[in-house]
């Protein structure tokens, strides 16, 4: 057989199907207004997606992305409100997930502790600071005379919604980033081989927590345009299986646990599979405990499809994906 | 004679790709069977057919005379074949007792009861080893004894040695040599894989050779002889190139002194050693598995730390240094060629423009700012025609090469760095033949041109054919230096060992 198809354009063609199917079969599927919605409402996926990929990339995983993301947000908003002007707020919130990356980073990289306990426990003491020390409530609100940042979540440019440029610059950005700077290369260099790269010259560990900086930013800017699109920022998020869905889009898309693999186009076709998926299930008003049915069976199928036509080699069955 | 395991027109395709054709090849009763060949010519794929690890897509196995259809190796284990791999296939937390008797049926083993066995059946084979010691703690030459062990517990009619001898001491060799002979007379059929003509010569009753996934030729021992054997596996004769004698060769003299090691001291593995390595010369270093060389050789470039108290002195160009990372011996131009390329020489996931583009990025050596996907391919095709690496282009993925021309991507990615002084530790190790001229040819150049070259190597004539001054080194020290040309084999190796 000498068809070989990679994951990701399995899940590719299984987003088209599903596309084709959903057009057919559903009434208000294949118009412009509700393309546009399907793609704005994965976008803060998406983008998140793009800061998890960086790390996976890297041979590491962030399970602290989205506690970072709605407690550095929700910190901002909480300093506008008690009277900060909101740019100071928002410059406040980003050193924040700085700062939360650079510890993750320094903990993985010169500590040594493997990222998923890391970032595990980032993610919880995160939460637990921003809600005792940082402010008192579940929900902060964005502020009314924030107008900028609403425009960031609700604005339309040349008609289309403001967050999809957003995943789009963002996946742009992350696309340049990987291919044509350095620390890209060094970063996938890492992923794949962290002695190779050490050796050969490459300030490895300095890269690692590079990293975890970029995935915590990244998030940030994910945060800024979920609380403007709502204009509040749940910080039960954080507790939420969001995170999940985040790894789902990365793992799907097809960016491999075991580092070195994958690329931006990985996450975007994660993300547009899920989007169309979720949208399509929203519209034939499908229940939420059903709908992770149906993502789990999803991913568990890509998967299983892409072991059967890609079979390990004899290396990747001797070291393990992880 | 009804050949105890034989296999007709084997063949086993990879995605249509032949790595085996209609391979014919059998193995009488009691007879130690050399099998010999370059990297991917087929040895692996072949034993593996036999043992039941792949199934031939084409082709019958016949076990005394009966046709044989194995899925699994644990089925061709219960029918008397065993194979003993090259990376050991022990389970590192288990006891050496326990993974002797791991896959036999009772469900449950008294610890007590196995280790009393183990002892009694170690002791039979005159194995010294340990059967409460977990493998993780043994060295390769133990390991390698406990899997043999394992194969003779499940009363192995036949055993296939993948390149038994290639991670052993001298000792531990003549060790396993006996242990085979001792096989032999118990009846065990034997299969070994090897890259050492000597040891083939030395110990096997028949020789067969592979050449590109095809069968060469098989004879008795006796009748071959070393250059016999090098042009049934290349297809030409090289035996002279591969390791002409040292005495017509000229020495290079001495540039000046490029490194200066005092008294290095790392845990218990280097002592208080010293040694120097000049321009425009080859000093070899000569040592067993374990006598600190790789370690020094690390301990110089960065890549492990010294100890913090009397650690004694490294002196570059007469400048004292103390490299953390290997970074910074990188942008001193120290470079480390690494004896394992698998673990920690190249990048598996990139091609091999990306994996050399990466050594001259890291290096400083780019002309361009940020990444040019032109002077990445520029440099790449520089290194591929200087180096001769044989690849359909650039894009090929350095994990689809085989081991030589892997191992001339890692020592691309490093020369590109421009080194002032290069370590080359094991430089031909997993290395065909043909692209082990290549290499030597290349590491004489670079001495040639000026630049001080250190090769660690545990491979006498390799150390005897590039060296201009050769360091002997024994439990953690320099103990004798030899100039290349004014000495032996028998009088190196007595430094080694006494």
């Amino acid at each position: 057989m000498n068809l070989r198809l990679s994951q990701e354009q399995i899940v590719f063609g299984l987003a088209v199907m599903l596309c084709i199917g959903f057009a057919i079969a559903l009434d208000g599927f294949l118009t412009t207004h509700n393309i546009l919605n399907l793609v704005r409402s994965v976008s803060i996926l998406g983008i998140l997606g793009v800061a998890m990929g960086l790390v996976v990339i890297g041979r590491g995983i962030d399970l602290s992305l989205v506690a970072v993301m709605a407690i550095s947000v929700a910190w901002s908003l909480q300093l506008a409100a008690s009277g900060m002007p909101l740019l100071y707020a928002l410059a406040l919130g980003f050193l924040f997930s700085l700062v939360v990356g650079l510890i993750n980073g320094f903990l993985i990289a010169y500590v040594e502790i493997p990222p998923i306990f890391a970032t595990l426990a980032m993610g919880t003491l995160v939460y637990g600071f921003g809600r005792y020390f940082l402010f008192n409530l579940d929900v902060l609100y964005v502020p009314d005379d924030a107008e900028y940042m609403i425009w960031f979540g609700q604005g339309v440019l040349f008609g289309i919604p403001v967050p999809i440029f957003l995943f789009a610059a963002v996946c742009f950005g992350a696309y340049i980033f990987l291919r044509y700077t350095r620390y890209g290369r060094y970063l996938r260099a890492v992923g794949d081989n962290q002695l190779a790269a050490r050796i050969t010259g490459i300030p490895a560990r300095p890269i690692v927590v590079m990293q975890y900086m970029l995935s915590s930013q990244i998030g940030f800017i994910a945060g800024i345009i979920t609380a403007a699109s709502v204009l509040s920022m749940n910080t039960r998020i954080a507790n939420s299986t969001f995170i999940y869905d985040v790894i789902l889009v990365v793992v799907l898309g097809g960016i491999g646990l075991s580092g070195g693999r994958g690329g931006i186009r990985n996450v975007i076709v994660g993300t547009l599979l899920i989007g169309i998926l979720l949208n399509g299930m929203t519209i034939m008003d499908i229940q939420y405990t059903v709908q992770n049915v149906i993502k789990g069976v999803i991913l568990l199928s890509a998967i299983v499809i892409d072991t059967i036509l890609n079979p390990r080699d004899e290396q990747t069955a001797q070291q393990g994906d992880i | 004679m009804i050949p105890i395991l034989e296999i007709k027109n084997g063949t086993k395709e990879y995605r249509g790709i032949p790595a085996v054709k209609d391979v014919n090849f059998t193995l009488n009763p009691g007879e130690v069977h050399a099998l010999l060949g370059e990297n991917g010519a087929g040895k692996s794929t072949l034993t593996k057919m036999l043992s039941g690890v792949v199934e031939p897509t084409k082709g019958e196995v016949y076990l005394n005379g009966e046709k044989l259809v194995m899925k699994t190796p644990l089925e061709a284990l219960s029918k008397g074949i065993a194979m003993v791999y090259q990376e050991t296939s022990l389970v590192p937390s288990l006891t050496v007792a326990q993974n002797i008797y791991l896959t036999d049926d009772k469900k449950f083993h008294r610890l007590r009861g196995i280790y009393i066995a183990g002892q009694q059946f170690l002791q039979s084979l005159n194995f010294h080893v340990d059967p409460t010691a977990l493998v993780s703690s043994l060295g390769a030459g133990q390991k390698q004894m406990v899997e043999i062990a394992r194969a003779v517990h499940h009363k192995a009619k036949v055993i296939i040695f993948d390149e038994p001898t290639s991670t052993l001491t001298p000792e531990e060799k003549e060790q396993f040599f006996l242990l085979i002979n001792r096989l032999r007379d118990q009846g065990v059929s034997i299969i070994f894989i090897s890259h050492a003509l000597e040891e083939a010569l030395e110990i096997s009753d028949r020789i067969t050779v592979m050449r590109d996934g095809q069968h060469v030729v098989t004879d008795m021992t006796a009748n071959f002889t070393r250059d016999k054997i090098i042009s049934a596996m290349v297809g030409r004769s090289l035996s002279g190139e591969i390791h002409g004698s040292s005495q017509d060769k000229k020495v290079r003299i001495a540039g000046e002194k490029v490194l200066s090691v005092q008294n290095l001291s790392m845990q218990n593995i280097v002592r208080n050693t010293s040694f120097s390595v000049f321009a425009g010369q080859i000093t070899g270093m000569f040592g067993l598995i374990g006598s600190g060389r790789t370690e020094a050789a690390k301990v110089v470039s960065g890549v492990l730390k010294r100890n913090l108290f009397h650690g004694g002195q490294v002196r570059l160009n007469g400048r004292s240094i103390r490299y953390r990372v290997p970074r910074s011996a990188v942008k001193d131009g120290v470079i480390y060629v690494t004896e394992d390329r698998k673990i920690e020489g190249f990048f598996e996931t990139m091609s091999i423009s990306e994996n050399i583009y990466l050594g001259a990025l890291a290096g400083g050596r780019t002309k361009a700012k940020g990444v040019n996907m032109r002077e990445m391919k520029a440099i790449a095709k520089q290194w591929i025609d200087a180096l001769n690496v044989k690849a359909i282009n650039g894009d090929a993925r350095v994990i689809e090469l085989s081991g030589g021309n892997q191992q001339k991507v890692v020592i691309a990615k490093a020369l590109v760095q421009k080194p002032k002084l290069v370590i080359f530790d094991e430089p031909t190790r997993g290395v065909d033949v043909g692209a082990i001229v290549e290499i030597h040819n290349l590491i004489d150049r670079l001495a040639d041109e000026g630049i001080a070259v250190l090769v660690i190597s545990s491979y006498l004539p390799e150390v005897l054919q590039l060296s201009d001054r050769i360091l002997v080194c024994r439990q953690g020290r320099i103990v004798e230096e030899f100039e290349g040309h004014k000495t032996d084999e028998e009088t190196i190796m007595y430094a080694a060992v006494h």
